[in-house]
């Protein structure tokens, strides 16, 4: 990385971290209403 | 294999499909010179932006032809898609401010485009509250619908935000009328991105849509 690029890696990381968790929370809510009798 | 059975395979690949826009976007995509790997969130926050106004556009759609034709199905396909819009909004509401804090020095400010974009998510929370206080399923599909069709208009004033109002959010560089100002890796993995979100859209309503027929079914039991 060239210099004066900014140091923001921590920003990215906890966003890609924050759509999985979403994504993968409705779908278990998904499952889990579909599964209910 | 169900409806809701269909779904979930569909999600499960666009998960997978994601799994290969994360290792395109860390490791394949150049980092932005002035943003930094911040500018990263970029193809993650973007496609979602996109699909949630594809969803409430498609919400209004149905919407609009649920009035002149009354099919429960077309009911039952909005209900299903404003959810997922939902998630995806909350996902733009979310990735927003991470992105916002590094490059903009503030996690929020109340602009026309992130206010009209929390109004939206609040009118969509509203658009379910709805749903479930009207117990006479005619009328909760005919006052839904029009709720629906207001959030088109929000959605129409969301994207034209950017140019009515000074604001601290970029304008679009894809989907604008010039050619798109991003180089072509950026572009290659901004559309992979927008394809997986399409995909996870689909998988998500048909399960959701599912769930609607299911609960239908029980209800016309009772």
């Amino acid at each position: 990385m060239s210099e004066g690029v900014p140091q923001n890696a921590g920003y990215l990381v906890a966003a890609y971290i924050v759509v999985p968790v979403i994504l993968l929370a409705y779908a278990a809510s998904l499952y889990r209403r579909s599964t209910r009798s | 294999m169900s409806l809701a059975q269909k779904g979930r395979r569909v999600v499960l690949a666009g998960l997978v499909l994601l799994g290969g826009v994360y290792v395109r976007a860390l490791a394949f995509t150049p980092v932005e010179r002035f943003q930094g790997p911040a500018q990263k969130i970029f193809y993650l926050h973007v496609p979602a932006a996109v699909t949630t106004e594809l969803a409430v556009i498609l919400v209004g759609l149905a919407s609009v032809f649920f009035l002149f034709l009354k099919d429960p199905r077309l009911d039952r396909f909005a209900e299903a898609s404003a959810e997922v819009g939902t998630v995806f909004a909350a996902i733009v509401l979310t990735t927003g401010p991470i992105w916002g804090k590094p490059i903009w020095g503030t996690w929020w400010t109340w602009d026309a485009r992130l206010t009209s974009t929390l109004f939206l998510f609040f009118l969509l929370i509203g658009y379910h509250v709805l749903r479930g206080a009207v117990t006479d399923a005619g009328l909760r599909a005919r006052y839904a619908a029009v709720l629906g069709i207001c959030a088109v208009v929000l959605v129409g004033f969301i994207h034209m935000s950017v140019y009515l109002f000074p604001t601290l959010h970029p304008q679009p560089i894809v989907l604008r009328p010039a050619k798109p100002g991003v180089p072509p890796e950026m572009l290659v993995t901004l559309l992979l991105s927008f394809g997986v979100f399409l995909v996870l859209y689909v998988g998500f309503v048909m399960q959701r849509y599912a769930i609607a027929q299911q609960r239908e079914g029980a209800a016309s039991d009772v």
